[in-house]
């Protein structure tokens, strides 16, 4: 590939885990295996740091695996030491930040040249960073901020659709389908809240978007939330 | 390229020198949506590794919540709890960078300032405008007593719901009702 | 001594059995507590707890699981101690307590006739400060070695976020406590190797090629989890810090959790739930015994086997990419319930998935037990007699491989298992290849539990409403892992907070019989034999070599290996 320049031909890697919790250490191997297969771009894991360019550090460098690092990274040749910090507690801690035994970071220890934030990252997004070593990725994410100036918007509050409506349904469907299915679930319901007059038409139209929808699982939730959505508005009517 | 079962001899992926699109359900970078985000802080609350923060600063009025992705471990505790549907867990997994500075989304909020007074309260004005339309449906006499509690900073609140009911000063009362 | 179950106790009710108990200990006990469904703790003195113990242990199907510190001194002024002692046929876990005054924290200590005890009892000496007297073993298990003496970092007047001084150059890491007092050269391995990529530092002492002695320091990987845990999370968000107790198995971790809290908020959750719950955790099963199938075969020499078996592994993290959103660290256990739900389009894809990967294992199963170098390899390698298991209380494929019919599927059902069909594998010639083939078999297994599972998911919710979870009570969640056993104890405080809980990951239970294991091979069977109870430290560590070793040879874990692939080459692989 002539447009490619690489920054480094081929990057030997050594990987020292300083308390991690084994998710990034086997993502770090996972790279090796045949989906992924990192040696086409001539990364090696080797097994001694005198051979290695990179250090993939993983884990939330403990106080006692410090003393390792420290001696790892001092065994590396002295050019180019690159230090690459994988995963979430390698990078700031992670959810162990404060704890008493981690330092919480590597780059508290070490010169940190690239970070791979996730938990585990990706096997993609190690490939994705080590990538960027070798010069044939960019880096896509950047810092950003907005400030805030315009008042909110309207959820377009029409017929029988009010935002305390829309808090129950919200809360009702993360307890029955999750989070992640939620808000598609919601959004129908929310827009045959705007369309309907009276409870009858509600309940019609939950029953006939029910009968509509191929999914057995998607159709049970359908008919229990017409059943939720017309005891909340009978019993709001009621008061 | 894609995850689909393979029904072919060789498997290894061409990424990254080819796109390789994550599957949909992929809980990658958390994305507040300026739009949407009230800044009531339940997604500071319930993170456990206290990636998202949250910081009031009542000088310049501003309230300001920021996502540091180097700490975050891609729960999606944040988009379960917002009660606004602001957050959202994107399928974005490329987060690789050189600087840890790129890791941060923030997001700056104004503060609502007191009716009477005008000092900056401790709420936003978007959380203020939300509780407003919520308590739209309840009865008329408790809609008047939460909106003085709503729409006035702490000392005002403090002084004016102190007195009996006759005693308020009207001017106030009239900034609250408007 | 301990007579290890002598006293039958299978075809006895659980209700007959603590009549029994009761009989046994009536003189010595103080007060009996009913703190959940499976979960009695008797209050005993310091100087009766270890009688009443041995005698527990008489029974068939027991093992000593935990042994919890706790310090009370906030409720009643006094240190405790729990020793949970797991009645496997009758679905029941007895705590043994006894109370200790803070001004003399001296008990008696078991690990001489309890193997399962020894590092209990250096654990809680390290944390709380407990002496045990009569515990031979002077090093530190938990703290670094710089570790200031008469600091005890899990009583509750230590913030949990509190470092300690840092480690500076020439300060000890590591002494040993045999190397001066045997005649044998010292091979070292570890901290940080190649293979088991977990720092763990192994001292072979060997005669020849012959393993005499072993000496082993780890907890390299200790982050301090249950005091964060007890420090700053709330109860809904301490699932996640139970998931990254370990990459590999942390999903046992948030159940084993949830359904402790579950336990003491008496909160029946959905059945929908518990099928995912089920489907998840089996999963996970399948992604570690294929994970360490590969390893096994690297270490071997046979590297085809390593790809192939990382290959079919592949697949199912696509899949549990699919179903929560990451391929490890599911991220779906809430106390209640769980937070992903299963619809169609994913249901299918989950069956296409499964029926592909059955094909490509079966493929790789029949390739694996044919192949007569792996067979000769492991075959009378590394055995743990029965009695050892049983006293060091080895839970999981080692049981199992060593003819202990243990499942925490089977005997304490949780999740979905009760209403699934499987059957738990057993062995009983105990080496390596046994526990080889206990893992090989337990996949298929998996495939069927997850098929029938999804084939039967409930109606229904998949979250429970949760109210309050009553304070200062406690209570015990207990999963089978792909390793074996993983219990944790659970003790509710205030604020949305635990007060104390305590991790038991089944490496903890495996990892010291190791030691029992090598004695007497050669040095190049050591690294197959470690990796045979599949050692998964950050779990039990909750917590590189570069080390010189001054007398004799030195190997690193990659010369170790090297050694054991050429054994493999000269016999014609």
């Amino acid at each position: 590939m002539r447009r490619l320049r690489p920054k480094l031909r081929s990057v030997w890697v050594f990987h020292v885990d300083a308390g991690a919790c084994n998710g990034c250490d086997i993502e770090v191997l996972d790279v090796l295996t045949p989906f992924y297969d990192v040696e086409r771009f001539g990364i090696k894991l080797v097994p001694t740091p005198r051979q290695a360019d990179a250090l993939l550090v993983t884990g939330s460098v403990n106080r006692q695996a410090v003393i390792g690092l420290k001696r790892v990274y001092e065994a590396m040749p002295p050019k180019p030491r690159i230090v690459v910090a994988i995963g979430s507690c390698a990078i700031a801690g992670g959810i162990f930040y404060d704890s008493l035994s981690v330092y919480g970071g590597v780059d508290k220890v070490l010169p940190v040249h690239l970070y791979i934030p996730g938990c585990p990252p990706r096997p993609e997004a190690i490939l994705f960073g080590l990538g960027q070593l070798l010069g044939i990725v960019n880096k896509k994410v950047r810092a950003e901020e907005y400030i805030v100036k315009e008042p909110i918007k309207d959820r377009g509050y029409r017929g029988l659709f009010t935002e305390r409506i829309y808090k129950d349904v919200r809360y009702f469907l993360t307890k029955y389908v999750g989070y992640y299915d939620r808000d598609e679930i919601l959004e129908n319901v929310c827009e045959v809240l705007r369309e309907s007059r009276s409870i009858e038409e509600v309940e019609h139209r939950l029953i006939a978007k029910a009968s509509s929808v191929r999914d057995p699982r998607l159709r049970e939730v359908y008919l229990v939330l017409s059943g939720f959505v017309v005891e909340q508005l009978r019993g709001r009517s009621r008061t | 390229m894609s995850y689909e079962i393979p029904h072919r001899w060789i498997v290894t992926f061409r990424y990254p020198l080819e796109p390789l699109p994550p599957p949909k359900e992929l809980r990658g970078r958390p994305i507040i949506d300026p739009n949407l985000c009230i800044g009531c802080g339940a997604c500071v609350r319930a993170c456990p590794p206290n990636a998202i923060t949250e910081e009031i600063d009542i000088s310049k009025g501003i309230k300001v919540v920021k996502i540091f992705y180097g700490r975050c471990i891609f729960c999606g505790r944040c988009w379960e709890v917002c009660p606004e549907g602001a957050i959202r867990l994107s399928n974005e997994f490329e987060l690789a960078t050189p600087n840890k500075d790129d890791l941060i989304q923030y997001v700056v909020l104004p503060l609502h300032k007191c009716v009477n007074c005008g000092k900056p309260t401790e709420f936003t004005e978007r959380q203020v405008v939300r509780v407003l339309t919520m308590i739209q449906e309840l009865p008329i006499e408790r809609r008047e007593e939460l909106r003085s509690k709503i729409l006035l900073c702490r000392e005002c609140k403090a002084s004016f719901l102190s007195k009996p009911m006759e005693l308020r000063g009207s001017e106030v009362y009239e900034k609250v009702k408007a | 001594m301990v007579n290890f179950w002598v006293r039958r106790s299978e075809g006895i009710e659980r209700e007959e059995l603590l009549r029994l108990i009761d009989q046994d200990i009536a003189g010595l006990v103080k007060e009996k507590r009913v703190a959940t469904k499976n979960f009695v703790v008797y209050v005993v003195d310091r100087d009766k707890v270890v009688d009443v113990v041995k005698k527990l242990l008489e029974y068939e199907y027991t093992r000593l699981s935990v042994i919890a510190g706790n310090d009370e001194r906030f409720f009643r002024r006094d240190f405790s101690l729990t020793y949970i002692i797991a009645f496997d046929k009758q679905d029941l876990y007895i705590g043994i307590r006894t109370y200790v005054p803070p001004h003399d924290l001296k008990v008696k200590s078991l690990a001489k006739e309890v193997r399962a005890a020894w590092w209990h009892e250096r654990e809680n000496r390290d944390l709380y400060g407990f002496e045990f007297e009569g515990l031979d073993d002077p090093r530190k298990l938990v703290l670094p070695e710089y570790w200031p003496e008469n600091v005890h970092p899990w009583r509750k007047d230590y913030p949990y976020n509190k470092p300690v001084a840092d480690w500076r150059e020439g300060q000890v890491d590591y002494k040993p406590i045999k190397e001066d007092k045997i005649d044998a050269d010292v091979v070292a391995f570890g901290p940080y190797h190649l293979v088991n990529d977990e720092p763990i530092h192994w001292r072979l002492y060997v005669k020849g090629e012959v393993i005499v002695d072993v000496e082993h320091r780890g907890f390299h990987n200790w982050r301090g989890i249950e005091k964060i845990a007890e420090g700053r999370l709330t109860y809904n968000q301490i699932p996640f810090i139970a998931e990254r107790i370990c990459g590999i198995c942390g999903y046992t971790h948030a159940c084993a959790y949830c359904q402790a809290v579950e336990s003491i908020g008496r909160i029946d959750i959905p059945d929908r739930a518990k099928y995912i719950r089920t489907v998840m955790l089996e999963i996970e099963r399948i992604e570690s015994h294929l994970l360490w199938i590969g390893i096994a075969c690297h270490i071997l020499g046979f590297d085809t086997g390593f790809m192939h078996s990382w290959k079919i592994r592949e697949h199912i993290m696509h899949l549990a990419e699919v179903l929560t959103g990451n391929r490890k660290t599911y991220g779906m256990n809430l106390v209640g319930g769980v937070r992903r739900d299963i619809l169609g389009d994913r249901l299918r894809k989950a069956f296409d998935y499964l029926r592909f990967m059955r094909a490509e294992y079966r493929e790789l199963y029949n390739m694996l037990i044919s192949n007569t170098i792996i067979a000769k390899r492991t075959r009378d390698v590394g055995i743990l007699p029965r009695d050892k298991a049983i006293s060091y209380g080895v839970v999981g494929p080692v049981a199992r491989a060593a003819g202990l019919r243990i499942d925490v599927r089977k005997d304490h059902p949780y999740a979905a298992y009760k209403e699934l069909d499987f059957r738990v594998p057993v062995y009983s010639e105990s080496d390596v290849l046994a526990r080889t083939l206990v893992r090989l078999d337990e996949v298929f297994e998996s495939f069927d539990i997850i098929e029938q599972a999804l084939d039967r998911l409930p109606r229904g919710p998949i979250l429970a409403d949760v109210g309050e979870i009553p304070p200062n009570s406690e209570g015990v969640g207990y999963v089978e892992a792909p390793r074996g056993e993983d219990v944790h104890y659970v003790r509710t405080g205030l604020y949305n907070k635990v007060q104390r809980w305590r991790v038991r990951a089944p490496s903890y239970a495996n990892v010291p019989s190791v030691k029992e294991m090598l004695i007497g091979y050669r040095i190049a069977d050591a690294p197959i034999i470690y990796a045979s109870v599949d050692p998964c430290l950050a779990c039990t560590e909750r917590c590189i070599v570069v080390k010189a070793v001054d007398n004799g040879r030195t190997y690193s874990w990659n010369q170790l290996v090297e050694l054991s692939r050429k054994i493999s080459r000269r016999m014609g692989l």
